[in-house]
């Protein structure tokens, strides 16, 4: 079961981190009054403590006196409060967490890449006739290939690791069962139970998945261009 | 092409649009925290919510700092991470300076060595490191902290120390070593000062990290007065009834060192991303 939930959290969180990831620094690499200031912000919630963005959102999510709450049901969009830390929700609740906290990181790393595409490129591709989604598809996505292979690599190794996160969002108590990924049982089962073993054994099979996906991940991708 | 251009032409405001949204996507959860934490117990749990508060109030703070050791914690917070900084930062520019200065056999394979290590996750190595802690005898021990997170942060570091390292020309120290000054007055004139901002943004990731940490403090700390504000902070939901405004007013106070810091680090960012100090 462990496996299956850190399975669900690191792939939907990998995902919408590089989506939304990509499109911010995309939106950042334009020319815009006060860039500079959203460019800061934005790499905020990577910065702070991890138990930071948890009281945050905690607080952002409360059942009963959360804004989010309230601002769905002023909307009309939900009926009844969403009990965002039950066992419905707590997977959902944990998914917004760590993409708010952790994509900042892909931006960091794509902006900087972005940077140093040459103009020439885009005005090549303008002139040929290509649209702005074609620019995009053909021009800019080709350049960020390598960049995108090294992030999402680290991202994985890290997300599918990731314990603060997801320990803190329950410490253990409430809907803790329905988000246990394999380091929080891990360390559940050591410290928790004193099963030091058992919990070394967990981690040794946490690096050989890491291993193993690691390989295929190069196999997969890195044959088809030098990185 | 003139703002005032941008501004109007269609592509320029769907931009600023989505600036705006991002904008308040990352800033909005800080906003609430600071508003919460000036609102009074009563203010806090009116519905509907309203953004500023009506009565400004710094009860939250005051309850902070009676009822808890939120100094205590913030005293031990700022210990451990300088003695970290102040240890890793020795080792890294001692070790930096050897693998970018000596040549020896397998120089370059223990520098890549050193950054695998880099993609060890904290609770894969935390079991066998808190065994070894508690064979030395050294648990619940702030030096067993600084030793964590010296030992986590030495390989970024010191792979950041030597881009940095790198981009200092080897001639000046040969300038000065033909001067005649000795490899120590050469390193400590000629190569400090140059590497100073490098070292500055390292010791300010390190910083960072040691700030941020969860894991190791909740797993090597077990007596209250020797916690540091990461594990202070999250005990607070350990109360029968939450309070809050309490935990708000506690949670701007311990970003605020980290985004300070982080206001004068970030034009290194983009240097530091190469050489992967942006862990997490």
């Amino acid at each position: 079961m462990s496996v299956w939930y850190g399975t669900v959290y690191s792939v939907s969180t990998i995902f919408l981190q590089i989506v939304i990831g990509v499109i911010a620094a995309l939106i950042l690499n334009e020319a815009f009054r006060g860039r500079n200031l959203v460019r800061g912000v934005v790499l905020f919630p990577y910065m702070i403590p991890t138990v930071v963005a948890i009281i945050l959102w905690k607080w952002l999510l409360n059942d009963q006196f959360g804004l989010v709450n309230y601002l769905l049901l002023a909307m009309g969009i939900i009926e009844t409060p969403l009990s965002w830390m039950g066992k419905d929700y707590i997977m959902t609740s944990l998914i917004i967490i760590s993409v708010w906290e952790f994509f900042p990181f892909v931006v960091l790393s794509v902006l900087a890449r972005l940077q140093t595409i040459p103009p020439a490129l885009y005005e090549a591709a303008k002139v040929d006739g290509a649209g702005a989604l074609n620019r995009f598809f053909h021009v800019t996505l080709p350049q960020l290939r390598n960049v995108l292979f090294v992030v999402i690599l680290l991202r994985s190794i890290w997300m599918f690791t990731k314990f603060d996160t997801v320990w803190l969002l329950t410490q253990g108590g409430g809907a803790e069962k329905y988000i246990r990924t394999l380091p929080v049982y891990a360390y559940m089962r050591t410290f928790m139970y004193y099963q030091a073993g058992l919990g070394s054994t967990l981690a040794v099979i946490m690096f050989g998945i890491l291993i193993a996906s690691t390989t295929v991940y190069f196999k997969m991708f890195r044959s088809e261009g030098e990185i | 092409m003139t703002p005032k251009n941008t501004f109007f032409s269609l592509r320029g405001q769907a931009i600023y649009w989505c600036a705006a949204i991002l904008l308040v996507l990352t800033a909005f959860p800080f906003f609430w925290m600071i508003s919460t934490s000036f609102k009074s117990l009563r203010e806090i749990f009116v519905f509907p919510p309203y953004f500023f508060p009506k009565d400004f109030t710094l009860a939250n703070f005051d309850r902070l700092f009676e009822q808890t050791r939120f100094l205590t914690y913030f005293k031990n917070s700022v210990f451990v991470s300088t003695s970290a900084v102040v240890l890793t930062m020795t080792i890294a520019s001692a070790g930096a300076y050897s693998l970018t200065r000596f040549k020896f056999y397998g120089r370059e394979k223990i520098a890549s060595l050193i950054l695998f290590t880099y993609m060890f996750a904290p609770i894969m190595i935390i079991i066998p490191f808190y065994v070894l802690i508690r064979k030395i005898g050294i648990a619940n021990t702030h030096l067993a902290l600084i030793m964590a997170y010296t030992a986590f942060c030495l390989p970024f570091s010191l792979w950041l120390l030597r881009a940095f390292f790198q981009s200092i020309p080897m001639a000046l120290e040969e300038a000065a070593l033909t001067d005649g000054a000795g490899r120590i007055r050469a390193v400590i004139y000629v190569i400090f000062p140059l590497a100073l901002p490098g070292i500055i943004a390292t010791g300010i990731f390190t910083f960072i990290l040691a700030w941020n940490d969860y894991i190791f403090v909740r797993i090597l700390i077990t007596s209250d007065e020797l916690k540091t504000l990461s594990v202070g902070i999250a005990d607070l939901y350990n109360a029968t009834v939450i309070d809050w405004g309490m935990i708000m007013s506690g949670g701007m106070l311990i970003t605020i060192p980290v985004l300070v810091f982080f206001v004068f680090i970030q034009r290194y960012l983009i240097a530091g991303w190469g050489a992967g100090a942006v862990k997490g």
